[in-house]
This record gives C-alpha cells, sequence and structure tokens, in this order.
C-alpha cells in the first residue's frame, strides 16, 4: 500500500465519480424511454445518484485497479516477449484479458 | 353596451397613455375629464388607487386624439417628461430593469412559413404586449403563440428581465418550452424549466442565470415566497390555463404577492375555457389582475377559418339490462331513506328516481344551514344519516349508471367496509341483495353497454383512418373505469395501442403514475407508440397532439368547461370528432343540461366582457416614448433540444482535463481505443484468441481463480469437438499423454530436480500449481488437464476430450494426457536454460511428437518408414520396414510439421498436419512462450534440443533399442524411439539420422507386428494401453533419447510421489542414471511425475499410480487406486491388461468413445477390426509407452503394463541401453518400476485381463492379455519373468496371442533382454525388493480386486 506505487485516489475518486454519473444518466434516459418500469426504481435510483466513496474504500480500489493493471500489463508482456516484441499491443492483451478479468 | 365597447377597447391603451399624459403633460386635453368621467365607471374596482386617481381616464380615443392633436414638437417634450416620469412611475423596475431603447422601437411578431399570420392572434398578441390580458380562445387555435410573441418582446425590450411562464403541469410545462422555443427562438441557453423536481437550490441559482423560465405554479408561489425568485427583474408573468386561478390555487397567490411587492410586470393569461359562470370569470379577472378580455368564440368570423370541423356527437346508450336491474335493486335500497327524510319533512324536491348526489348534497347543507323547525333535535343524527346513506347509494347509481357494474361495485364494496354507511347498511337485506346481484353479473362478464359501444367507436373509427397516424383519447372521469376500458382494449387486437394516462396520487387499487411516466406516455403518443389514451381528467388541458382525431368521453356528466377542454384534444390540425356516450336518462339530461349553461356564459364575454366584467387597471410597461412598430420578422430557429438531451450533450463534448497532459501520441493512442465513434471497432475482445483460453496464461503476482480454471474447462471443452473431428489419429491422444508426462515431470522436476527449478521459475509455478492440484484431488489435476487440453489445438483436444470423456467416469485420465503434453512442452522450454535439462525436455517433447507420429506412422505410415527403416535397420527385418516406413513417413510428415511448427510458432501448431501435431507445438510454444524461454519459436529449440539429445540418445538408445527390437519385444521401444526419432529427424536434418534409426526400430516393431497380425495386436494392446500409452507415451517421449527411461522414470515418479518411495527410488534412479542418465532421470523424473500425474487424473493413470504406489510403497495409495480403479471394474481390469489405461478407458462408457475414436484412426490407418484398431491404437500409444517405458521400465516398468509386451523389450533394450547409459541404480529403478508395474499388471491383470478377454475375447488381444496376465503373474513372481511375460506377451501379441510365436520373438528378445537384464539385473536385486515390495503390493491390489 506504499503510496508511491499506488495510483492517485483523486483519479480514482474522479474515474468513479465520472462512471456514477454517466449511470445514472443513462438510467435516466431508459427510464424516459420505459417509463412504467422506471417508475419503480424511480425513488431509488434518484437517491443513489451519486453513490460515493469513503476514504478506505478508495484506498482500496486503488490497490485493486493497480495490481489489476499490473498483473494485466505484466501479463501481456509475458505474451509480447514470447513473440519477440517489445511492445505490448492489444493483440497480447486480448489474449490475456479473459483469464485476467476472471481472475479478479 | 355597444358604446363602450370601442371605449374599452382602446381604454387600456388610454390608461397608459393617460398615465402618462396625466402625469407629463400639464393641462392639455380638455378631453381628459370627459373622458376620465366616461371611462370611470369601466374602472370602478380599480385595484391601484393612486392609479386611477391619476387616471380619472381617457379613453383610448383620447388618446389616439391626443395624439393627433399634439404635434410632434409637442411629442418630443412629451417623450422627455415621459421618460423621467417613466423612471419615477417604475422606480421598482427600471433601476434593475433597463429598457433597450433599440428594441422597444419595434415589436416582433413571427412570420414562420409554417405558421401563417392569423388576425386574431396578431390582434390579440398586439393587446397583451401593452395590457394584463386575459385570452380565451377556443382550444387549438393557438394561445401558446400569442404567449410566445409577448414574452419574446418582452425578452427583447428588457435585457435584465426575467420572464415566466407557468403551466399547471410538468407535461405542459415541457410542451410549453417547446412550442414557445419552435415560434420564436428563445434561445435556448436563457430558458430553462423549473418544476418540483429541480431542487430548490438549483433553482435559486437558476433563477440568476436564467431568464426565460418555464415553471409550474407550485414551484413560483414557493420560490417567491422563499425570495429565490428574482421578483425585482420579473417584466412578464404568463399564466396558461388561467381558469384555474380561483381561490387559492398557486397561481393567485403568486400574482398576490407580486402585486404586494409591488412591482410592474405584464400578466398574460391564457384559457379556452375561462369559466362556466360569470361569478367565476370575474374571479379570475380579479386575481390576475387582468385589464383587458380578449375573447374569441369559434364563430368569430377572424376565427372560423382556423377552427376544423368537430364534430360533436352524443350518443345515447341504454343503460342495459343488468345495470337497470341493479339500479332498480338499488332504488329499492334508496326509497326507504327517501321516504324517511321526507317524513322528517325535508325537501326533497324532486322525483327521488332522478336525483343525483349533487342534489342530496344541497339539500343536506340546507339542513344543517337551516334545521327544519318542527324537527326534535334527537332527529337530527337521524336525518344526517339518511342524508349521508342517500350520498352514498346515489353515488353508487350515478357511477352505475355512467360507468358500469364494476366501479359501482367496487365503491360499494369499499363503503360497505367500513364508516357509517357499513353500519348503516350492514343489516340491510336489499343492499345485500343489490351487491349479489352486481356480484354475479360481474361474474358472468356483465358488459357495459357503454364500452362494448366505445369498442364498436373505436374500431370503426381505425377502419377509416390508419391506426399509424390516428389518434385516440378517450376520457373518464375515474380510474376504475379507465381500468375497465383498458381491460376492454386490450382485447380488440392489434391496431387499438393503447395505455393509460392518469394522475399522480396512487390509491389504494390503483397506482398512479408520475409525472416522469406521464411524459413518458405522452412522448410515446405522440411518436406513434400508442395510438390510443385512457385518461382521467388529467388529460383534459393543454395537451397539443396534433393527430388527435376522435375524443371519446366515456362519461358526459362532466362540467361544460371540461367538455370543452375535452373535445379541444382535437380538431387541431384535421377536422375532429367527439363522442360522447352519455347513459339515457339522468346522465343525458345532466349534459344537456351543462352544456346549455356552458353556452349561456360565452354571451358575457362578448365584446371583451366590459359588460358583464370589472377590470383592473395594468402598468403600460413600455413608456410612451416608445411606439414600438410592428416588425414581421421570419425567425430561424434552431432545432430544439430537450433539456436531457441537451444535459448529455454536454457531458458528451466535455473534453477530458486529461488529454492536455497527454502527448500526442498518447492522445492517438486513446483516441483510437476510447475517443472513436466506432468504438465498437477498436474494443478489445475477450474472444479474439480462444485458443489461449485452453491454457492457463503465464501470471505475474495474481494466481488465476477458480473461475479461470473453469473458463479453461470449458473452453477446452468448447474446442473438443474441433480436436475429435481434426484429428482422429491417436497421435493427439497420445501427445496429450505425453504432455501430462512433462507437466508431471516439470512437477517433478521442479519438486526433485533443483536444476529444472532454477530453469524454469514459471514452469516450477505452474508445476508446484499443478502438483499441488494434483497432490490434492483429481478434480485439482482435471483442472490442470482441462487447462492442458485447452491449451492443446482444438484436434488434439478433441481427441483427448474423447479420451477424456472415456476417462470421464475415470474423468482424469483424458484429461490427464493433454495437459501432460502442454506441460512437457513447458518443461522443455522451462528447461532450456539448462542445456540439459532443457535437452531433455527437449527429448521429451520431441518424444511427444515422435509418439504422435510414431503411432501415426505405425498405423498409416509404417510401410513407407519400414522400408527406410528396412534399409537403416536391416536387422529388423523387412516385416516391420513396412511399419516403420509408414512411420517414417509419418515422422516425416510430422517432423515437416513440427519445422513449420517450428517456424511459424503458434500458426504452425495450427498449420500441422495433423492437428494434433499442431497442438502439441501450440501448447509447447506456449509454454515456451509461459516460461520466456521460448523467444522466437519453441519448437525449434526444443526440438533442435531434441535432436541433439535425440541424437544423442536415440543414436546411441535407437540403436541398442533397435538391436532389442530387432531381437523381438524390443520392437515396441524401438518403434516408440524411432517415431521419436523420427520427430527428431523431422524437426532437423541431423536428426533424421536417428530418425531413421527410431524408424528402423520402429519398423522392427512394426515388423514384428507386420510379420502376425500381431501389429494390429500391439496396437490393440496399445490401445488398451492408451491410458498406460499416456505415460507410455510419455515414456516413449523420454526414450526416445532417454524417452524410455523417462518414462519408466515417471512412472516411478508417479509411485514416489504418492508414495513416500516414489520420490527416493527417483532419487536413487536419478543419481544412478545422474551421469548419463541425469537428464534421463530428470526426464524420467518428470515423466514419472507426469506419469503420476497422468495416473491421477486418469483412472487408468490413477490405476497405474496405484499400482506403482502399490509397488513402491504405499498399500493404502494402492488400495485407493485399487478401489478406484475396482469401482471401474473395466478400467481396471482394462489397465491390468497392461497398458491398462486405454483398456480402462475403453472398457469405461468413455472408452467407449476412445473406442471409437480409435477405431476410426484404427481403421483409416489399419484393416485390423474396430475394437482391434482401438486397441490397436490405444496399443499403440501404450506400446510406444510401453517401449519407452520399457526402456525405463527395463529399469522398472516396462514390465508393467507395457512391460508385460512392450516392457520387455523395451526392457531388454532400455536395460541394456540403460546398462550402457546409465548406471545400476537407474537398472535398478527400472526394474523396480518394472516390477511395480508387472505388478500392477498383474494386479490389474486378474480383473482387467478378464475384461479385456471379454473384450478382446475374440481377438488376438484376448490372448495377448491372457499373455500380459500370465505374464503379470509371472511378474508377480519373478521380475525378470514378468519380463520375459512381457516379451511372451509381446510376442503373443505379435503372435495374435500365440505365445509360440512369441516364444520365437522372446527368446530373441529374451536373448538380447536377458543379456541387458544380466546388465541389469544386477540393479534389479534391489528393485527386486523393491519390486518384492512391490510384488506385495500387487498381492494387495489383487486382494482389493
Amino acid at each position: 500500500m506504499d503510496g508511491n506505487n499506488t495510483f492517485d485516489s483523486d483519479l480514482i475518486h474522479a474515474i468513479f465519480k465520472h462512471i456514477w454519473a454517466r449511470r445514472f444518466r443513462e438510467r435516466e434516459r431508459s427510464d424516459a424511454i420505459d417509463a412504467t418500469e422506471a417508475e419503480i426504481a424511480l425513488g431509488t435510483t434518484k437517491k443513489n445518484r451519486l453513490a460515493s466513496a469513503n476514504a478506505n474504500a478508495l484506498k482500496l480500489s486503488c490497490e485493486l485497479l493497480k495490481s489489476f493493471v499490473s498483473e494485466a500489463v505484466q501479463r501481456a508482456a509475458i505474451i509480447a516477449e514470447a513473440e519477440g516484441m517489445d511492445k505490448i499491443e492489444a493483440t497480447h492483451l486480448e489474449r490475456i484479458l479473459p483469464q485476467l478479468l476472471l481472475d479478479f | 353596451m355597444g358604446s363602450r365597447v370601442p371605449i374599452e377597447t382602446i381604454e387600456e391603451d388610454g390608461e397608459f397613455d393617460w398615465e402618462a399624459a396625466v402625469k407629463e403633460i400639464d393641462l392639455a386635453c380638455l378631453k381628459t375629464t370627459n373622458a376620465s368621467s366616461s371611462s370611470s365607471s369601466h374602472f370602478t374596482p380599480l385595484a391601484n388607487p393612486p392609479i386611477t386617481a391619476n387616471l380619472t381616464k381617457p379613453p383610448a380615443k383620447r388618446q389616439s386624439t391626443l395624439d393627433k392633436f399634439i404635434g410632434r414638437t409637442e411629442h418630443k417634450p412629451e417623450n422627455h417628461q415621459v421618460v423621467s416620469e417613466c423612471g419615477v412611475n417604475d422606480n421598482d423596475n427600471s433601476p434593475l430593469v433597463g429598457i433597450d431603447p433599440e428594441a422597444a422601437k419595434t415589436w416582433i411578431y413571427p412570420v414562420n412559413g409554417s405558421v401563417p399570420l392569423r388576425d386574431y392572434q396578431f390582434a390579440i398578441a398586439k393587446t397583451a404586449l401593452f395590457s394584463n390580458t386575459l385570452v380565451a380562445l377556443p382550444t387549438g387555435l393557438g394561445k401558446t403563440l400569442i404567449a410566445a410573441v409577448v414574452m419574446y418582446n418582452y425578452f427583447r425590450w428588457f435585457p435584465q428581465g426575467k420572464i415566466v411562464f407557468a403551466a399547471p403541469s410538468r407535461p405542459l410545462v415541457m410542451q410549453q418550452i417547446e412550442a414557445c422555443h419552435n415560434i420564436v427562438g428563445i434561445p435556448q441557453e436563457w430558458t430553462i424549466d423549473l418544476t418540483g423536481q429541480t431542487c430548490p437550490s438549483k433553482r435559486a441559482f437558476l433563477w440568476k442565470s436564467k431568464r426565460v423560465f418555464f415553471v409550474t405554479p407550485q414551484v413560483l408561489e414557493k420560490d417567491i415566497q422563499s425570495g429565490t425568485c428574482l421578483t425585482n427583474y420579473l417584466v412578464c408573468l404568463v399564466i396558461d390555463e388561467a381558469h384555474r386561478a380561483l381561490g387559492n390555487y398557486s397561481y393567485c397567490v403568486v400574482v398576490r404577492e407580486l402585486m404586494a411587492v409591488p412591482i410592474q410586470l405584464r400578466i398574460l393569461a391564457l384559457t379556452a375555457t375561462p369559466g362556466s359562470k360569470t361569478q367565476a370569470i370575474q374571479g379570475i379577472i380579479d386575481n390576475l389582475q387582468i385589464s383587458t378580455l380578449e375573447y374569441r368564440n369559434e364563430s368569430d368570423h377572424d376565427v372560423c377559418p382556423y377552427v376544423h370541423d368537430r364534430k360533436l356527437e352524443v350518443i345515447e346508450v341504454p343503460l342495459g339490462q343488468d345495470a337497470d336491474d341493479v339500479s332498480k335493486r338499488l332504488f329499492h335500497v334508496i326509497r326507504p331513506y327517501a321516504v324517511r327524510l321526507k317524513n322528517f319533512g325535508v325537501n326533497l324536491n324532486r322525483d327521488i328516481q332522478t336525483l343525483s348526489p349533487h342534489e342530496v348534497l344541497m339539500a343536506r347543507d340546507k339542513f344543517r344551514q337551516a334545521p327544519l323547525p318542527g324537527l326534535p333535535h334527537v332527529n337530527h343524527g337521524d336525518v344526517e344519516s339518511c342524508f349521508a346513506a342517500l350520498i352514498t347509494l346515489y353515488h353508487i347509481r350515478k357511477l352505475l349508471s355512467s360507468h358500469g357494474i364494476r366501479p359501482a361495485y367496487e365503491m360499494l364494496e369499499e363503503k360497505l367496509k367500513e364508516g357509517p354507511f357499513a353500519r348503516l347498511m350492514s343489516k340491510n337485506e336489499d343492499i345485500r341483495m343489490t351487491k349479489l346481484l352486481m356480484q354475479q353479473r360481474l361474474s358472468h362478464g356483465a358488459p357495459s353497454p357503454k364500452l362494448s359501444k366505445m369498442l364498436e367507436i373505436l374500431v370503426d373509427h381505425f377502419k377509416v383512418k390508419d391506426p399509424k397516424t390516428s389518434r385516440v383519447i378517450i376520457f373518464s372521469n375515474f380510474r376504475g373505469s379507465v381500468r375497465d376500458i383498458m381491460n376492454a382494449l386490450s382485447n380488440i387486437g392489434d391496431m387499438v395501442k393503447a395505455t393509460e394516462f392518469i394522475g399522480q396520487s396512487s390509491g389504494k387499487t390503483l397506482k398512479g403514475q408520475s409525472q416522469k411516466i406521464q411524459q413518458a406516455v405522452l412522448e410515446k403518443f405522440r411518436a406513434g407508440g400508442f395510438n390510443v389514451i385512457v385518461a382521467t381528467s388529467i388529460g383534459e388541458e393543454g395537451l397539443d397532439i396534433m393527430e388527435v382525431d376522435l375524443v371519446i368521453c366515456f362519461d358526459a356528466n362532466v362540467s361544460p368547461l371540461r367538455m370543452i377542454q375535452r373535445m379541444g384534444r382535437t380538431g387541431r390540425k384535421n377536422n375532429g370528432r367527439v363522442v360522447v356516450l352519455a347513459c339515457e336518462g339522468s346522465e343525458k339530461n345532466s349534459y344537456m343540461r351543462k352544456q346549455a349553461s356552458g353556452r349561456a356564459i360565452k354571451k358575457h364575454m362578448r365584446n371583451g366582457g366590459t359588460n358583464s366584467f370589472n377590470f383592473h387597471p395594468s402598468p403600460r410597461m413600455i413608456p410612451h416614448v416608445y411606439k414600438p412598430e410592428v416588425q414581421h420578422v421570419e425567425f430561424s430557429i434552431k432545432q430544439f433540444v430537450p433539456r436531457g438531451k441537451k444535459l448529455q450533450e454536454e457531458y458528451a463534448t466535455e473534453t477530458p482535463a486529461f488529454q492536455k497532459k497527454l502527448t500526442p501520441a498518447e492522445t492517438h493512442m486513446l483516441a483510437k481505443y476510447y475517443n472513436n465513434p466506432d468504438e465498437e471497432k477498436l474494443r478489445v475482445s475477450l474472444i479474439a484468441f480462444p485458443h489461449f483460453q485452453t491454457l492457463p496464461s503465464k501470471v505475474h503476482k495474481v494466481m488465476h481463480s477458480r473461475q479461470t480454471g473453469m473458463l479453461i474447462d470449458a473452453m477446452q471443452h468448447l474446442q473438443e469437438p474441433t480436436f475429435s473431428e481434426q484429428s482422429k489419429s491417436f497421435f493427439t491422444e497420445f501427445r496429450a499423454p505425453l504432455g501430462e508426462r512433462e507437466e508431471l515431470d516439470t512437477g517433478l522436476r521442479v519438486t526433485n530436480d533443483p536444476k529444472d527449478l532454477h530453469s524454469v521459475r514459471d514452469l516450477e509455478v505452474n508445476t508446484s500449481q499443478r502438483k499441488a492440484k494434483q497432490v490434492e484431488s483429481p478434480t485439482s489435476t482435471l483442472e490442470t488437464t482441462e487447462k492442458d487440453y485447452e491449451e492443446s489445438s482444438p484436434t488434439h483436444r478433441y481427441l483427448f476430450s474423447s479420451e477424456c470423456a472415456s476417462v470421464d467416469t475415470l474423468g482424469n485420465v483424458f484429461v490427464m494426457p493433454v495437459p501432460l503434453l502442454f506441460f512437457p512442452n513447458v518443461l522443455e522450454s522451462d528447461n532450456t536454460p539448462l542445456p540439459k535439462t532443457e535437452k531433455q525436455h527437449s527429448c521429451r517433447n520431441t518424444s511427444h511428437i515422435d509418439l504422435v507420429p510414431v503411432d501415426t506412422s505405425e498405423k498409416h505410415r509404417q510401410d513407407n518408414i519400414s522400408c527406410k527403416l528396412k534399409e537403416r535397420f536391416s536387422p529388423d527385418g523387412a516385416s516391420e520396414t513396412l511399419e516403420t516406413h509408414s512411420l517414417v513417413k509419418r515422422n516425416s510428415t510430422r517432423v515437416g510439421e513440427d519445422d513449420v511448427a517450428n517456424s511459424v510458432g503458434e500458426i504452425v501448431l495450427s498449420s500441422d498436419e495433423d492437428d494434433c501435431e499442431g497442438l502439441e507445438l501450440s501448447p509447447r510454444l506456449t509454454n515456451f512462450i509461459k516460461s520466456g524461454v521460448v523467444p522466437e519459436s519453441p519448437v525449434y529449440d526444443q526440438g533442435e534440443a531434441n535432436r541433439e539429445e535425440d541424437l544423442e540418445f536415440p543414436q546411441l538408445s535407437s540403436p541398442m533399442r533397435f538391436s532389442n527390437e530387432l531381437a523381438g519385444e524390443s520392437s515396441f521401444p524401438e518403434r516408440k524411439v524411432q517415431h521419436k526419432c523420427n520427430d527428431y529427424n523431422i524437426v532437423s536434418t541431423t536428426t533424421e539420422l536417428r530418425t531413421p534409426q527410431k524408424e528402423v526400430g520402429l519398423a522392427n516393431g512394426t515388423e514384428c507386428l507386420a510379420v502376425s497380425p500381431i501389429p494390429e495386436d500391439w496396437r490393440t494392446p496399445l490401445a488398451n494401453l492408451t491410458n498406460t500409452n499416456s505415460s507410455a507415451r510419455k515414456d516413449w517421449r523420454v526414450s526416445s533419447g532417454e524417452k524410455l527411461e523417462t518414462l519408466r522414470q515417471p512412472r516411478k515418479l508417479k509411485r514416489l510421489r504418492r508414495l513416500g518411495d516414489c520420490s527416493s527410488a527417483v532419487k536413487e534412479n536419478n543419481p544412478g542414471i545422474t551421469e548419463a542418465d541425469h537428464i534421463r532421470s530428470r526426464s524420467r523424473g518428470k515423466k514419472h511425475i507426469r506419469g503420476k500425474k497422468k495416473m491421477i487424473m486418469d483412472d487408468d493413470v490413477q490405476v497405474f499410480i496405484d499400482e506403482e504406489a502399490e509397488v513402491s510403497s504405499g498399500a493404502e495409495m494402492s488400495a485407493d487406486e485399487n478401489e478406484d480403479v475396482t469401482g471401474d471394474s473395466f478400467e481396471d481390469s482394462f489397465i491390468d491388461d497392461g497398458t491398462m489405461p486405454t483398456a480402462n478407458t475403453q472398457a469405461e462408457s468413455g472408452k467407449v468413445d476412445m473406442m471409437a475414436v480409435y477405431r476410426r484412426s484404427l481403421l483409416s490407418q489399419s484393416p485390423l477390426p474396430a475394437r482391434f484398431r482401438d486397441l490397436a491404437a490405444s496399443s499403440l500409444s501404450p506400446y510406444s509407452a510401453g517401449p519407452l517405458t520399457r526402456i525405463n521400465e527395463s529399469r522398472s516398468d516396462s514390465d508393467k503394463s507395457l512391460s508385460s509386451l512392450r516392457t520387455p523389450k523395451t526392457t531388454n533394450s532400455e536395460s541394456n541401453q540403460d546398462a550402457m547409459m546409465i548406471g545400476n541404480l537407474s537398472v535398478v529403478q527400472i526394474s523396480s518400476d518394472s516390477r511395480k508395474r508387472k505388478f500392477s499388471l498383474c494386479n490389474s491383470a486378474n480383473a482387467p485381463v478378464i475384461n479385456l478377454e471379454s473384450k478382446f475375447a475374440a481377438h488376438a488381444q484376448a490372448t495377448e492379455k491372457e499373455s500380459h496376465e500370465g505374464v503379470r503373474s509371472n511378474a508377480g513372481a519373478l521380475e525378470y519373468n514378468d519380463d520375459d511375460d512381457d516379451d511372451a506377451f509381446f510376442a503373443t501379441l505379435d503372435f495374435d496371442a500365440m505365445e509360440a510365436q512369441a516364444t520365437l520373438l522372446l527368446s530373441k528378445q529374451r536373448s538380447e533382454a536377458k543379456e541387458k537384464e544380466d546388465a541389469t539385473v544386477i540393479p534389479n536385486p534391489g528393485m527386486q525388493r523393491s519390486d518384492g515390495m512391490e510384488k506385495d503390493a500387487p498381492s494387495f491390489d489383487l486382494g482389493l480386486w
């Protein structure tokens, strides 16, 4: 958890908030589209709108994301290395991605 | 009145003019006095005393006259004064809200192509600009345009002014904001809609930042009261649906508040139905401080051209028999109460039949206000209760008549549940009967005549009109009947897409619709998602839906005002039609009555209502200095963007701040993956490399999860079919086992061999994981195997899968082989760093490859190879040559493939002629990749290493083996070796030499087979051995150079693993072999491990392992294994047969599949019968393994499964080789292995033999098995005997179970073997000891069996 190696928690928080906001907007849109379904959820979604994360959760998220990203890079690097390339391409990532996603 | 009319119309202008004039202009016109006198009457109810005082109003005429009289010269001073005056006058406003003098010179009236100018609109707008106006315009005539024009001009004139448009509901707000935008195009950045959904703090901010507000009156009221609304800046207030401005409605409160400030602002009130009574209209005028009433009727000359024909039909619907009955019953209930009331002296002035609840209510009020004089006070309660009951009953009756039985029934039921009515009626028989009757009728469906009539109308309507473009609104007063209508509509087919449109409040039974839903409903209704709306009163006002061409009023009993509103929903764009469904009788009558009263009010509003109403003065707002001239402007209006979308767009267009910090390259990269509009195209794919998902990818720090294992398993299973299809050959199978072995070996190496560990960390991890899995449970092994399978190419998988399937009962076995293959590759790759280990690994790999080719070659290409082999290995004999030739060919082809694979890498795998091979390569590659050792092409490295090793070992061993093989039984191992050699050869030219040798060996073996039907038999036994084959294959791999040894070693290792002894044995073996065999031992160890793993994985393998374990030490282990085996009797038997795994697999259900596969392959490859072929296939593998094992086994296992037949040969050869190559230890180990194997074979032979016999009884295999059994038994007796037995087995196999033939071969083999054995014998004693142990173990096994 050394601060140097983890992501900036502010950045992660900003990303989270961005996603939350977008989720909310999407939900709103879908609500408008199909109103009857939305009605039930309305009360809750609105209140859930902008979720927040407390500091520890954020810290943990940073750590998780860091390990995820580093693992992804490392695995992809292994593949890339095996192919004799010194640059990780998307295809390398694609190869390890399914298992990587399942590992997390 | 007539005289007044003109005056009044101009009056407003006059007022302001007068204000100005009176204040500014000195004396002036004499007429002012006259005017004031005349106008005073009109302004009697002036709200603003000062104004009135000032005013003494000159009528408009005066003004005009004034203007006329006053010359322009006069005008200018006037203007100055006016300006100053205005400053004084507008003290509240002017400092805050400045007038744009430029803009004030004109007022703008929009002329859009789509909106032709209408005179009445123009006139009304002009009026409304300068005075507070109540616009009473029939629906659909464009009130909104007037409002928009006024708003826009005030928007222009007062750059800081704020304009408010209030509409009573959110849908209307949203509708109006768009309508206004489309008319005059007020920039959207200045407009905002504020409803209760906008939080107050945000509203406060918006009030400051925006200028045009579309609000609900409640919000406006709240914000004014809270002060967040900047009232001082307000210049214009538009009130829609102004007829609501009665009592304490928010409209009234708002205006009162604003007037109290006080501020001057323009008020424009819009309504289609100002009211049905004069008092109501006057109330509105008072409440809204209206000074002008602009009223137009459909019949007015300037309006009528724009009024679409609206046909109003009143359809009288009979009450219906059912309802009639109920109604009569109800009347029975009513009558006693009415009579009682009358007896009390209450004056119910009408026939009680036709009384309405309203009338009863009125009577009650009257009674309450003035109790009947003669009535004792005590009776008042009775009267009250009678009234209450009557009101309820009449209400029910009304419901019954206008909406049908169901709503009435529900109401009655509800009333009967609680309250005074329930108490009163609880014992009333009539009401109970009535209720029963209603219930009865309802249960029969009780089609309401209104409903059926309505459906009829609807259907007719949609027959005429296109259901897609036509819209219908059905109005009903009660939600209950809305629901009934909805139910009815749901039954009449597709052309009616109906939805309900109701208010927000949620009742007990029916849930309301939120405003959001209401809007969504309207949206869909506009767009055509629905073509019928069933609405309550909420739909009556303001909905501007052009396409509505039919309105059905389900109940006629509504006020004329509401009826007008209802009617106003149609006839907007096209001719409309209004159908009023009225029940005959009371409903119809009341409808007619109300319509009549509605018509009467219209008269009052004629001519501006000046005769009937009192108006209030209002400020002109625009100083008289400015005389705005009309300017017709055509607006180019931007597309209206609904607010929600607008917000989304804002988000979308936001350029992320972080982009500024990125380099162009990074930005480009980002854009490539994220900002591309065709995001999908560049999205990272999860399915791009399915093959990679069949192997566990190498990990960095995070280990694979169980889900990953499941994915890998699933992927392997998914790709199995391809395996089977592509590779019918046994190669895959062989390879798979080999791979498993390799894996095992790797694991062993990691654990046992520090060198290996050093070499491959990743491998270690993998192996450790694998080991852990294997050790932990068969399931774990299965997982690993599955992963391996996944790694292997589809064809391999298929075969493997089939194997797995066959094993499934055994489950582990099938899976095992594939993983082994992969792992070996990994091991090899891992080993690469260490030349020795690498070589070993490579050898193994090559051996694997070789094995596969060998099998194929044995089957198919033996002939071709045999020729070559013959040439090279003349001793082996022409008989073998054929087989060897085929083998050689296969090998060559395989080699070629391998080469290609090496070169191409992954591609090679796929490209390989044999998918299996390709698969193997791929796994290898992947393994290599994982290990990181395989930079370029693992195959090449491996191949090279293999080649080198192979060259060394194979060459060395192969000759030995060949010799042995030539001698007889050795042929199998030789074949295997040869195959391996061939593979190696294929890999490299240098290997060719080896391959020939191997091929020769193979040829020999094949020759032996060829000599007699034995080849098939061989194959069959091999097939039986398939399970063992895996091990055998492993052995083979090891044997190619050290493959034999390795194979044997794996067995040992397996044993060792299971039993603590195994490790020691392995160690012993390893040390013994260490020098020459270090590699071998390692490989063996690996192989052993693999074999063990495989064993564990596959039941057969398990059996083997068990056997081994038993032999080695663990009676428990063996017992368990045996138990497992016993569980699968067939398996066990098969296993026992020697090459048991295959046999087991075959015997098992999964085996059937395997058999089929084998058969296919065999059939294709050789003429042998299916079983034989299968067996052969399995046997081939086992054989191949056998030889390897034999070589190893000769040291150890050859005795066992392979051992029986192959082991002898191989053992001999191997023993010889081992003797040559390896030290005593190795021999001992081998011997021990062989012993173990023999024991196991013997053990297995007992049960398995039977199975095998049963299966192969007809076939030579049976004989072989028997021989095996015999051998096993012999083996049990003596290890050497076992070897002999094996030889015998081989012989028998070769000779179709003819021991005599075998004996010949055996004699040769024995001679060779004996020689070798003799050399090995020395080590054997130790082995024998172990064998003794092993024997015990087998005995245990037998006992278990």
